[in-house]
């Protein structure tokens, strides 16, 4: 096996992580994704360590709470005593898990052990199954993970690690800037390690794995594949970074700074090699000596090092009294305690009749099982609880004036309900994306923004372009831009900070100030200053040859003569220009005078040349659909919602967002299957497409009528505030307009309640007006609960749920499997999408919730952005990854609830089945990071999918 | 001479080193409590008996000081940085004079009291007062994170706590020498780095997960109440003193 492939093979440990501008939730145990649920927890466990199950203290208040059904503890609680024989102990396996359980760790107490004999049996059979009786393999697991320096700090009461892992960060991070500093790094182009070799004054030809070989070598590494692996996990989130970049080949930082895993491999082995060369003990052959010649002291030291030696040991090695005997006392205590853990807990299960090494192992299988049975009885009250009511009848027949599409996020749900409650309106959910993937050019701005699932790259471009004049805008817009210019510079010149803080710093501080303590007054005085975007529409259709020839000419004849006026003293008149840009580009003679210097900048520095010509001349064949795209985009949103009859007379196609300020996780709030961006470009752009006579007479051949009469208006909802705004209303005639009126109006008394629904379970807000202000708080941590809360999906008719109240905890996608093929394509197509995104989002606030320290952010008091592509705490550290405490817990608990994704799918088994086989989201389906529930209303019965078969959990009426 | 020979005696910890360090005749859980015993009749003989301190008496105070500087530095253990940092401050109680020395000695007394009994809470709860595996206790303890903060803030000479504020006295009433000046700046930033260091491992960082961490009771509070009281009585004294 190579090195290459060695890294490869690990490098699946960590997921990836996308750069905090577009935050995509992700499942943080995706490597572990090829094994079923629980086994990879344990896996992840044995490899992170920290937690992948809540306290059972946590599941015990929800038991007594009487949210974990009685019936569905025992049941679970019944299978692994089963396999091992021990079912009639059910009762008392119960009492365990709730009472003993939380008092197991207390039971291993030095002050009990005075007073309490143990066991000598139970003694004898702990020590002899112990790790202590095999010091190879206990010195194993306690250097498990660890570096070379590491397992150095740790003996040595040295100081490596700070080293070099402040070295190993300062570099990447430096590299890795995308102009958050003002100073960027030089030579970047040259790649992660090259530049490397220029910046630790590497002065000999090598690449990234040869230099990866030999500081293998030189640290005598054994095993290369498990070294890699540690290294990595070192710091999982900047590792997860550069394995994102290297995998995306479209990802424009990477196409300018490429880096790789194997870079940041020899990067970090170099500092490593570096640091430990002047140690005695520098390589892992000199170590395994040490330690062979020194073991006891060395097991104490490493005990130490993991705070696992308690203050007596701790005193003894301080005194340097013989370490055989602190050893010996160590092992011989822990036995003592893991004995009295038993022996007390046993006494609290006076009725059982069981020996002690029996109990023994009964309580260590309800340990190591209890997780999963707590988390597995929450689910199955939960399913149990959302079938009754999914199956009960309910019929809604009053026609609708108007429809709307919301994202099937989970924030939509509440504004859903008060929507349908206001009036007659029916609400649909979709994807965010609604089905048609965008890479949207937002007007005045430069780079293309891709509105679509992370795992999706759009193949068509949209620009947004201006249709009335905007000098104001213009303006407006010069003026912040001079102002921000020579603010920066003044900030950013080395001399001048000195006079500008005593000058100018109290200018900022009326920002700082006023966003913190009247965030509303000081939002409005900004607001006056902001330019306001003037009315614009969409590039929906494909360019004809001639416009994109004349688009590149006009292109390429701009450069040019910016390059003339500002760079030369040549005049040209317009019909030079395009006799020169004929000889740049054509290769026609030069009628024209100009200098070599100028005609060189333009070929090289501007690259107006033939090739240019033709990459952008291909590039805008992506711009706008083609009719049959339009007719397919339109066709699928609307099948895929089941809505391909009885049309409203409005139908409204809603995109949403956020709003925060000073939040660096802004984007976790807006749409996630739009890649962590606003999706109103989509909406706007489907219902361009919609409204087209062309398309809707198209739509008629494939089975779906849109009368005349129907509108499709583009909306945005706004989940900070439930705030709904429309857009292109300008498609509506007066009487439309009157009409629409109603709809404006039932909307924002819809959006009233909805926050009224929501202020309740936010803190540090009473009364709805509140939740604006969150919106502009710079000290807010939290504007809104996001998607925290998340707890399933639900992919039926709207008229399944619609008697239901999820509060804003149940992803909803409106489908009707009359309506799919015999293939079952539509529901394929959701769960491709739509439940591969609701996954990442589950299980990225599941894990950020059981364990905020390994999977989760932190606080966000202690963030820092860096290199604008995530935070860290304080000056240096890992990249965070995951969600912050903030987005998941409250006042110390946790405010979501980590269930796994309860999957309901109203269709028949047999589409279902089909989907899954055809599906993207098979293996996390099959292997249960999901909790899929089938309601087939034709069979009458309900399933869920466990242990690999689909049980039947109800029978129908 | 004399006075000088029986004053480094009790206050540089002469007798720890000479008889109790490897004798273990008294354990370390009791030698604060005799330490501290000892200053305070040094306090009583200085306040009777009128003296200048001899230089090379001063020089011997300031090497065990230093020595009790690099033994703190080697140990965790609570009661055992108690009667360090009480011999390591040896060369304040000699080089000031005998009020503002007494004055010093009674705040820094009642600080490291209120360490030893902290002290007392970590061996009951912990099995000893080592503190090494018992990080991060301000996150999972408050109560005891915050009693220990105050007691280290105090030692690091932090103002408004008294010690900062009686030593600032001491320094304006002292004569001043080459001297005086080393064993006030290594002892300002002696007292500094030992409290750094003991917050740094145990009052902040990250709980350490193989610990079961129980928050000091009620009662016990009560008495830290009455250190805390103490101390901010002892502040509004070293107030006065500096401002008359």
């Amino acid at each position: 096996m190579s090195i290459i492939e060695k890294l490869n093979a690990v490098k699946g440990t960590v997921p990836h992580y996308w750069p905090i501008g577009a935050f995509i939730h992700h499942n943080p145990l995706k490597g572990f994704e090829n094994l079923n649920f629980k086994e990879a927890l344990t896996k992840a466990q044995n490899t992170f360590g920290g937690k992948v199950y809540m306290d059972p203290e946590y599941y015990i208040a929800l038991y007594n709470e009487d949210r974990i059904k009685s019936q569905k503890l025992e049941r679970n609680l019944l299978q692994p005593l089963k396999e091992k024989n021990l079912e009639r102990y059910l009762e008392q396996a119960k009492i365990f898990m709730l009472q003993i359980s939380p008092l197991w760790n207390s039971f291993r107490s030095y002050e009990d052990l005075k007073v309490n004999e143990t066991d000598e049996e139970l003694h004898t059979y702990l020590e002899k199954n112990s790790i202590y009786m095999n010091t190879d393999m206990w010195i194993e697991s306690l250097t498990k993970h660890m570096t070379l320096y590491e397992i150095h700090d740790a003996l040595f009461e040295t100081n490596e690690k700070e080293l070099i892992e402040k070295d190993v960060i300062e570099y990447i991070a430096r590299f890795l800037d995308q102009q958050q500093t003002t100073l960027s790094m030089e030579d970047r182009d040259l790649g992660m390690f090259n530049t490397f070799k220029l910046y630790e004054d590497i002065d000999y030809v090598v690449d990234a794995q040869t230099y990866v070989e030999e500081a293998l070598v030189e640290l005598k590494v054994d095993d290369v594949e498990k070294y890699f692996l540690t290294h990595i996990l070192k710091l999982h989130g900047w590792a997860g970074y550069i394995k994102y970049r290297s995998e995306d080949e479209g990802y424009f930082a990477q196409q300018e700074h490429p880096s790789t895993l194997m870079d940041y491999m020899a990067i970090r082995l170099h500092f490593e090699v570096k640091y430990m060369q002047k140690e005695k003990i520098n390589d892992f052959e000199k170590l395994h000596d040490y330690i062979k010649n020194n073991t006891p002291y060395a097991i104490l030291k490493l005990l130490q090092a993991k705070g696992k030696l308690t203050g007596t040991y701790n005193d003894a090695m301080e005194e340097h009294q013989d370490y055989k005997e602190i050893l010996d006392a160590y092992i011989k205590d822990e036995i003592n305690l893991n004995s009295l853990q038993v022996q007390l807990a046993k006494k609290e299960l006076p009725e059982l009749d069981m020996g002690l090494i029996a109990f023994s192992n009964f309580a260590n299988l309800l340990k190591k099982e209890e997780g999963y049975i707590w988390l597995k009885s929450l689910e199955d009250t939960y399913i149990n609880q959302h079938i009754e009511e999914f199956t009960t009848h309910h019929s809604y027949n009053e026609k609708p004036l108007a429809s709307t599409i919301f994202c099937l996020d989970v924030r939509s749900e509440v504004i859903r309900r008060k929507i349908e409650a206001s009036g007659a309106y029916e609400t649909y959910g979709a994807g965010g994306f609604l089905g048609i993937p965008i890479s949207f050019i937002e007007f005045d701005k430069a780079h293309a923004l891709n509105l679509a699932p992370a795992i999706i790259s759009p193949k068509n471009i949209v620009f947004e372009i201006p249709t009335e004049a905007h000098d104001e805008y213009n303006s407006k817009k010069g003026i912040n831009k001079t102002t921000k210019k020579v603010l920066s510079d003044l900030k950013n010149n080395p001399y001048t900070p000195y006079i500008m803080v005593e000058a100018i710093g109290w200018i900022f501080g009326i920002k700082l100030f006023g966003k913190t303590f009247f965030p509303q007054k000081t939002n409005k005085l900004f607001a006056k200053m902001k330019p306001k975007k003037p009315r614009t529409t969409f590039t929906i259709d494909k360019l004809t040859n001639t416009q994109i020839e004349t688009y590149v000419k006009r292109l390429h004849i701009n450069l040019i003569n910016e390059v003339l006026t500002t760079q030369s003293d040549t005049s040209l008149n317009d019909n030079e220009i395009e006799a020169l840009w004929e000889y740049l580009v054509f290769n026609k003679d030069l009628q024209v005078k100009v200098s070599q210097s100028v005609l060189d900048k333009l070929e090289h520095a501007y690259h107006i040349t033939e090739q240019d010509y033709n990459v952008q001349k291909e590039k805008l064949t992506h711009v706008g659909f083609t009719l049959d795209e339009q007719v397919v985009y339109i066709d699928n949103l609307l099948k895929m919602m089941g809505s391909v009859n009885n049309f409203a007379k409005f139908f409204i196609i809603s995109g949403h967002g956020s709003i925060s300020d000073n939040n660096p996780f802004e984007s976790a709030l807006d749409c996630g299957a739009c890649g962590g961006s606003i999706s109103l470009p989509n909406a706007r752009a489907l219902c361009m497409i919609a409204n087209k006579p062309a398309i809707r007479e198209a739509l008629k051949s494939k089975g779906i009528d849109i009368p005349a009469e129907t509108i499709f208006i583009p909306a945005l909802h706004i989940t900070t505030t439930d705030e709904i705004t429309f857009y292109d209303t300008e498609v509506l005639s007066f009487k439309d307009l009157e009409l629409f009126a109603e709809v404006q109006k039932d909307f924002k008394s819809a959006s009233l309640a909805s926050r009224e629904e929501r202020v309740k379970v936010l803190p540090n807000a009473k009364h709805e007006k509140d939740l604006f202000i969150k919106t502009m708080d710079w000290s807010e941590p939290r504007p809104e609960w996001g998607l925290a809360g998340n707890m399933g999906v639900f992919a039926g008719p709207r008229n399944s749920s619609r008697h239901m109240q999820f509060n804003n905890r149940l992803f909803m996608h409106s489908y009707d499997s009359n309506i799919d093929n015999e293939n079952a394509e539509i529901l394929t197509r959701i769960f491709d999408g739509p439940l591969v995104v609701g996954e990442w989002i589950n299980l990225e606030h599941y894990f950020s919730t059981v364990d905020n320290k390994i999977y989760g952010a932190g606080s966000k008091v202690y963030h820092n952005v860096v290199s604008k592509i995530g935070v860290y705490n304080g000056n240096y550290s890992d990249l965070k990854i995951g969600l912050p405490t903030q987005s998941v817990i409250e006042e110390g608990e946790a405010y979501h609830e980590p269930v796994r994704l309860l999957s309901y799918v109203e269709a028949p088994l047999d589409t279902v089945a089909k989907a899954v086989e055809n599906s993207i989201a098979k293996e996390f389906i099959l292997n249960e990071w999901i909790r899929p529930v089938i309601i087939d209303k034709a069979a009458k019965k309900v399933y869920s999918y466990e242990s690999g078969e689909f049980l039947v959990i109800k029978e129908l009426d | 001479m004399l006075i000088d020979f029986i004053l480094l005696f009790l206050f540089a910890g002469v007798p720890y080193y000479v008889f109790f360090e490897k004798t273990k005749i008294v354990g370390k859980e009791r030698l604060f409590l005799l330490s501290a015993f000892l200053v305070i009749v040094g306090m009583i003989v200085s306040c009777n008996f009128e003296h200048e301190p001899s230089m090379p008496f001063v020089v011997v105070a300031f090497l065990t000081s230093l020595f009790s500087l690099y033994k703190v530095n080697k140990t965790n253990n609570l009661y055992k940085l108690t009667y360090y940092i009480l011999f390591f401050n040896a060369p304040m109680l000699f080089v000031f004079k005998t009020k503002e020395s007494i004055l010093y000695g009674v705040s820094l007394l009642i600080a490291l009291l209120g360490v030893y009994l902290m002290g007392r809470y970590y061996e009951r709860t912990y099995g000893s007062a080592n503190y090494q595996s018992v990080s991060g206790i301000t996150l999972v303890t408050p109560y005891a994170g915050l009693i220990l903060t105050t007691y280290f803030t105090a030692l690091a000479l932090y103002p408004p706590f008294p010690n900062a504020l009686l030593f600032l006295n001491a320094i304006l009433n002292s004569e001043i020498n080459l001297m005086w000046y080393l064993i006030v700046v290594v002892i300002f930033f002696g007292n500094f780095l030992i409290a750094a260091r003991v917050m740094a491992k145990t009052v902040f960082g990250k709980p350490n997960d193989n610990v079961h961490y129980i928050d000091i009771a009620p009662k016990e509070r009560l008495i830290h109440l009455g250190i805390f009281i103490l101390l901010v009585i002892l502040s509004f004294v070293g107030l006065e003193e500096l401002l008359s």
